[in-house]
């Protein structure tokens, strides 16, 4: 007589579940994400409000609410990057920033320092006006494709991170990003026509 | 008239404005601080309780329902870090595995605390 086929007992949701973590291993995990996008935050924060007084207090909040629900987002990023998540943490309380103090950042880009240009020295005059002009221009953008760029150039993130730490699609980032550059570069040939 | 700016070009451009800004030291080192800080003063509200317990009430922890408060002390923690004076709450940095710990260990396993 067959022997009827060995069925797998159904397994319910929660014992497909990963073990949780111990607080030891989340604690170090955070340490980890801690070690290795305190410059991107801190960036991100700087380029958004422009001075470091106030890019510490945003990294500082930041990074105290990613601690607070930190053990939530391991478990539901299904082994994805978390620096999107953490930008957007930094991108909501920036908003809430702007929005309690009804205010836009106090230092201009156009006036931070443009960084030392990676020109030959006869050009770093004429290099050092460019890049003040591309500062100005970028100030001059809406917030959300200020916003896009500081994520592309400053924090180095692909479309799809900028698409989760935005909460767009990708295709909508993509957009959103080519719209800038264009906004900006006919900006600049704008200025540059006089 | 000028050339129109070439979209290379603008996003070289951007790449040099928009650089990487690195936070200064102090600043990080007092971030760490903080941490450290909210990480031990949930630890020692818990084992400074747990000092306090006699045998029997550690075995009357191994039932659930007493378990409210070693609960409400971890949540604590989370509670804390909405507080960014936590730097103030630097207390005893003593830190030790006692049974208490492994029993804490398991019921954060289970409340997902």
């Amino acid at each position: 007589m067959d022997e009827p086929p060995t069925q797998e007992p159904e397994r319910s949701e929660q014992d497909r579940q990963p073990p949780p973590e111990s607080k030891a291993e989340t604690d170090r995990g955070f340490e980890q994400l801690y070690r290795d996008h305190l410059r991107d935050v801190y960036s991100y924060a700087y380029y958004r409000v422009g001075d470091h007084h106030d890019a510490e207090d945003l990294t500082e909040q930041t990074f105290l609410q990613a601690y607070r629900h930190y053990p939530r987002a391991r478990r539901e990023s299904d082994g994805r990057p978390l620096r999107p998540w953490l930008i957007r943490i930094a991108h909501n309380l920036a908003s809430n920033y702007y929005r309690d103090r009804s205010r836009r950042p106090q230092t201009p880009l156009d006036s931070i320092e443009p960084p030392a240009a990676r020109h030959t020295t006869e050009a770093v005059a004429e290099g050092r006006a460019e890049l003040r002009a591309v500062m100005a221009g970028i100030d001059e953008l809406p917030e959300e494709r200020r916003e896009a760029l500081i994520m592309r150039f400053a924090l180095g993130m692909d479309n799809r991170e900028i698409a989760r730490a935005m909460g767009k699609s990708d295709g909508a980032t993509k957009v959103l990003i080519h719209r800038a550059i264009k906004q900006l570069r006919e900006g600049l040939d704008d200025d540059a026509d006089g | 008239m000028t050339m129109p700016m070439d979209e290379i070009r603008l996003e070289d451009l951007l790449a040099d404005v928009l650089q990487p800004v690195e936070p200064p030291e102090r600043f990080s080192d007092r971030l760490r601080e903080t941490f450290s800080a909210i990480r031990d003063a949930a630890a020692d509200d818990l084992t400074g309780w747990a000092d306090e317990l006699t045998e029997s009430e550690l075995d009357s922890l191994r039932d659930p329902r007493n378990w409210v408060r070693p609960v409400a002390a971890v949540a604590a923690g989370g509670v804390a870090t909405g507080v960014l004076v936590v730097v103030e709450l630097r207390r005893r940095g003593r830190r030790r595995r006692s049974r208490f710990e492994s029993m804490l260990e398991s019921t954060r396993s289970r409340t997902g605390l």
